[in-house]
């Protein structure tokens, strides 16, 4: 087992660990499936078994012992159903950054060939397509055709000062293409100078730096990074929190990185957008990536208590605390059902805020929650934040 | 033979079984990548970390300070999630601190500086700590730091063992750690009690520790007083008792890099490395 896919401080986390079991009453995955090797302890106690195994005293004298198959497909099993939700990090008491660490040990069982085949096409499709859907890249604007007054550029210029990268589940899946469709229009309303990549845009890398491709994601960040220079933008708005999250951390960039709540709360501050009074009580869904994970929590909140005749009122699992939709991780493309299954409490949760509609401003979540909802029968209005603003725009 | 030399023969291999086990651990965390180092050897990253530490340490020294105060040493995310196993916590820490620090103190006061006083008679205050008016309260707060020690274990047994919250598991190591930890301030008390009961004990030097005055011993040394009621009448040898408490803890030293109980080190770097993070994301 090579551990140069770990940082000496995610190995000593492994250490850290004092099976406390903090975690396991708040780990949505656990909630659903009751095993103890899928919660965060016990992935650390299975790794930690490997590394003594491998690295401990009896290993030192007699020799590392073989790595058990089962035992590793099991692992690999339990470290793929996870949806990276980072609330294990959170609540552990000794501040393990559990999220790194799964990403880190998905790198380790990439390395020994044990992970979902699911991830071999994806991965395929990002290398080779540049998306995650297997579509042509030139595809990427399709959602733009639906748009009434499309200008000429079709909000693909030369030049602009800013550039919105719309990822790929907005630009591909359907149900997201309103995100997109409502976030041009407030880019186009409020006078700002944008542009789209267009079919230059290429995956951010999130889908292959979460299942444990990490070393694969350079050219995407290089192409992606060249994209945007060539357009002389100075900074880059995501409606994707998955995509914001990736470029703040890996891309290494001087290029200024704004997500999409807290770009319109600058427009909003900067009296450049207004509302209408419409009543209507919302709720808010805090997406993993967006909040945990980046720490954007009161751009959105702002957004939504600046609009006139807005009641909001609270998930009661909120901010940090705020319960997974099961959208995340890749859990939806390796096992559907159990996505499903944490998108139905997320559901119940919602329905006993007695809102009108749910806002949330990651795409994936909104998919996620509404096909469950469609399955399940369930009337349920959800709308991803810029498309509640723009309907509420004077 | 000197009960002090038998005492540093065994003292000095468990120091060094105990330093070799903790560079056992650090030594397989080095073989991780270090960001911006992908090259460097063990000993350089290690030689890296402690620096990127130190220059760290320095550039905001008082907030470091206070973040191992709140954070680690009291815990404050505990706090927040259970008042229970914050206080158990805490007893266990403050404890083990607190009688390490005293026990450093004395140690070096009356082992060395009094022996230095005789050639540099600056040193001669360290009598204070050996016989004279510090050393009640020396042993005082060693007895009650110990005593602190032993409330949290018993608490900790009782969650452990009696309330048994859904979350936890006890396994083989848990038991070990608690038995462990129950056993040493259960001798130590032990052997203070019998000491108080049997003043021969203490007129022979048998333990090395026999300078409380005996007038004293009730308010000194309260919880082995108390024991001293009980063990007035039994006899035992007083040299089996002192082995039978040394022993286990030099062994329990050399047992912590190998044990959960080394989360006392591991889990202050990842409380700490996780403030970092925080206060530089809000920056």
């Amino acid at each position: 087992m090579d551990l140069s896919k770990l940082s000496p401080k995610q190995l000593l986390e492994i250490d850290a660990c004092t099976r406390c079991g903090d975690c396991l009453r708040f780990c949505p995955v656990y909630s659903q499936r009751m095993e103890e090797a899928i919660n965060p302890r016990g992935k650390i106690q299975a790794m930690k078994k490997f590394l003594r195994g491998q690295y401990g005293l009896w290993a030192r004298v007699f020799g590392k012992k073989k790595l058990d198959e089962a035992e590793l497909e099991k692992f690999s099993e339990m470290a793929y159903r996870c949806t990276l939700c980072g609330e294990c990090s959170v609540q552990c008491p000794v501040s393990i950054d559990s999220r790194n660490l799964w990403i880190a040990l998905k790198e380790v069982l990439v390395d020994l060939g044990h992970y979902p085949k699911q991830l071999k096409m994806m991965k395929e499709h990002v290398l080779k397509d540049h998306n995650i859907s297997g579509h042509d890249n030139s595809q990427r604007t399709d959602w733009l055709e639906t748009l009434e007054g499309l200008p000429a550029h079709r909000y693909q210029k030369e030049r602009a000062e800013v550039v919105y990268f719309v990822g790929c589940v907005s630009a591909y899946f359907p149900m997201a293409h309103k995100v997109p469709q409502s976030f041009t229009q407030i880019l186009e309303r409020t006078g700002v100078d944008f542009t789209l990549l267009g079919g230059a845009e290429w995956c951010c890398g999130f889908p292959l730096l979460v299942g444990g491709f990490r070393k694969e994601i350079q050219e995407l960040i290089r192409h992606n990074i060249e994209g945007v220079k060539k357009k002389g933008a100075h900074s880059v708005i995501f409606s994707c929190p998955s995509c914001y999250h990736t470029w703040l951390e890996d891309y290494k960039t001087d290029l200024k990185l704004f997500d999409s709540t807290q770009f319109i709360l600058s427009l909003i501050r900067g009296g450049k957008l207004r509302f209408d009074e419409k009543k209507i009580k919302v709720t808010y869904h805090d997406p993993c990536d967006l909040g945990r994970v980046s720490g954007i929590y009161e751009a959105p909140r702002e957004i939504l208590r600046s609009m006139p005749g807005v009641e909001f009122v609270e998930l009661p699992n909120n901010g940090e605390r705020c319960k997974c939709c099961g959208g995340g991780g890749l859990l939806e493309m390796i096992e559907p059902d159990l996505s499903a299954s944490l998108a139905k409490e997320k559901i119940k949760e919602i329905q006993a805020t007695g809102a009108d509609l749910l806002v949330t401003s990651c795409q994936q979540c909104l998919r996620n929650i509404q096909s469950t909802a469609r399955k399940m029968k369930i009337r349920l209005k959800a709308a991803y934040i810029t498309e509640f603003v723009l309907q509420h725009m004077h | 033979m000197d009960k002090h030399l038998i005492f540093y023969a065994m003292f000095i291999p468990s120091m060094i079984l105990f330093f070799w086990g903790m560079w056992f651990r650090v030594s397989l965390y080095l073989r991780g990548t270090l960001k911006g180092s992908e090259e460097a050897t063990r000993w350089g990253k290690f030689i890296i970390l402690l620096g990127r530490g130190w220059k760290g340490f320095w550039k905001k020294p008082l907030w470091y300070i206070k973040i191992l105060i709140t954070d680690v040493i009291f815990h404050r995310k505990l706090f927040r999630e259970s008042f229970y196993r914050w206080f158990t916590h805490s007893l266990l820490v403050v404890g083990f601190v607190a009688t390490f620090a005293v026990d450093m103190i004395k140690g070096f006061t009356t082992g060395y500086l009094v022996e230095l006083s005789h050639s540099i008679p600056f040193f001669s205050f360290a009598h204070a700590f050996k016989t004279g008016s510090i050393r009640p309260f020396l042993d005082f707060f060693l007895e009650f730091f110990s005593f602190l020690i032993l409330i949290g274990c018993i608490l900790a047994i009782i969650r452990r063992f009696f309330i048994r919250p859904d979350q936890l598991r006890t396994e083989e190591e848990d038991v070990v750690t608690l038995v462990f930890i129950l056993y040493m301030v259960v001798s130590g008390f032990f052997i203070e009690g019998y000491r108080i009961a049997h003043p021969e004990v203490a007129a022979s030097r048998v333990y090395m520790a026999d300078f409380t005055p005996a007038s004293a011993n009730n308010w000194i040394s309260f919880f082995g007083y108390f024991l001293s009621l009980f063990l007035k009448n039994i006899t035992i040898n007083p040299h089996f008792l002192w082995y039978g408490h040394v022993i286990p803890c030099l062994v329990w030293f050399v047992y912590i890099p190998h044990s959960k109980l080394l989360h006392i080190f591991t889990s202050s770097v990842t409380v700490i490395a996780d403030r970092v993070k925080q206060k530089s994301h809000a920056v």
